[in-house]
């Protein structure tokens, strides 16, 4: 009784199944506000520990999460990987990937699920760029610039933020998308799967926080180096 | 026989039976391996035969030309273990995951 009961109260797009995936490696400092900020919200929150030291379980007890561990450390496109199939081994509907250094906001998630809600797209990728309501310390600006021509140069997609962790996309969408890139180069690689598999996605704006915390986090210049090389032995090597 | 003759024939044979020791099984690669050892053994007696093939090659000296190709199998062989590790990192990352969805918590309940 009770279960027909709430099907009535809500609207069926409130039922659909929301998973959000959240690589952490070594995020002590901001795992517990960022779940803290989600875990009011009607989503699933899956959280892979890639193998951080000491492991994040401790500060995740009592937290409405699924902790799933890796032993050693991967690195985030194979630990989004890894909760990606898990979110759609609990029969997913929507799939939304977030970063783990309280970069996000979390009402941006609504966002970038309104277009998959509405059957318009298959992928949302979350862009700080389209409005400017993103502080960015000075040098990222230009580095992201330069990723996003690397990024079209790869994949012939052009769009307005290279390397951005927030992105939703629907199971259909989920089950096509393989990563194969372990590292940071799996920004790339998403790229490079939703042109392969002809997917529809759609940009849209989102504000990054830049903390000191995320900053000492983030990525460098010299990281982009290493991106370009994994992904050019990457087309070197199957 | 001079003393560098001595030494590098006897690295020859130390590796080439440290090889059959370990490739028992594999009669291709065994194969192969006798030939360059044999060849291997035949350049260090005769090395004027390499000055020979050089010069046709149109390099200078027999160890020069020994010396080029000897970059090029090294870059190949760079290649095979960038390769191997690559196959290496897959396995390993699908054991992790496997691992890592066959025991996800709910941490609601710890």
């Amino acid at each position: 009784m009770d279960f027909t009961f709430t099907h009535c109260m809500l609207s069926p797009n409130d039922q659909k199944n929301v998973f959000v995936v959240i690589p952490a490696y070594n995020e002590q400092e901001s795992i517990t506000k960022v779940l803290n900020e989600l875990s009011s919200l009607p989503y699933n929150i899956i959280v892979v520990d890639d193998g951080s030291t000491p492991p994040l379980e401790g500060l995740l007890k009592n937290t409405p999460v699924h902790l799933l561990k890796h032993r050693v450390n991967l690195g985030q496109g194979a630990a989004l990987q890894t909760g990606i199939e898990f979110a759609l081994s609990k029969n997913a509907d929507f799939i939304v990937t977030y970063d783990a250094d309280g970069q996000h906001r979390a009402a941006d998630i609504e966002t970038l699920l309104w277009p998959l809600r509405q059957h318009q797209t298959d992928i949302t990728l979350g862009s700080r760029f389209i409005s400017n309501t993103s502080q960015l310390p000075p040098g990222r600006r230009s580095v992201l610039k330069l990723a996003r021509y690397i990024n079209f140069f790869f994949t012939g997609l052009l769009l307005s933020d290279a390397h951005n962790g927030l992105r939703a996309l629907t199971s259909k969408a989920a089950q096509q998308i393989r990563l194969r890139q372990n590292g940071m180069a799996h920004a790339t690689e998403i790229i490079a799967e939703i042109k392969k598999h002809r997917l529809k996605f759609t940009e849209v704006p989102v504000t990054i926080h830049y903390t000191d915390y995320s900053k000492k986090k983030g990525q460098t210049v010299w990281s982009s180096f290493r991106i370009f090389f994994d992904i050019l032995l990457n087309k070197l090597f199957k | 026989m001079n003393g560098i003759q001595i030494l590098l024939i006897s690295g020859v044979v130390v590796i080439f039976g440290y090889y059959v020791s370990r490739f028992r099984n594999a009669l291709l690669d065994l194969l192969v391996l006798t030939l360059f050892a044999a060849l291997g053994i035949f350049f260090i007696l005769f090395p004027e035969y390499t000055n020979t093939i050089a010069q046709k090659l149109g390099v200078g000296r027999g160890a020069d030309l020994l010396f080029y190709s000897c970059i090029l199998f090294f870059l190949f062989i760079i290649l095979k273990l960038f390769a191997r590790i690559r196959r290496l990192e897959d396995k390993m990352t699908d054991l992790v995951r496997e691992q890592a969805k066959e025991k996800a918590t709910d941490m609601k309940e710890t």
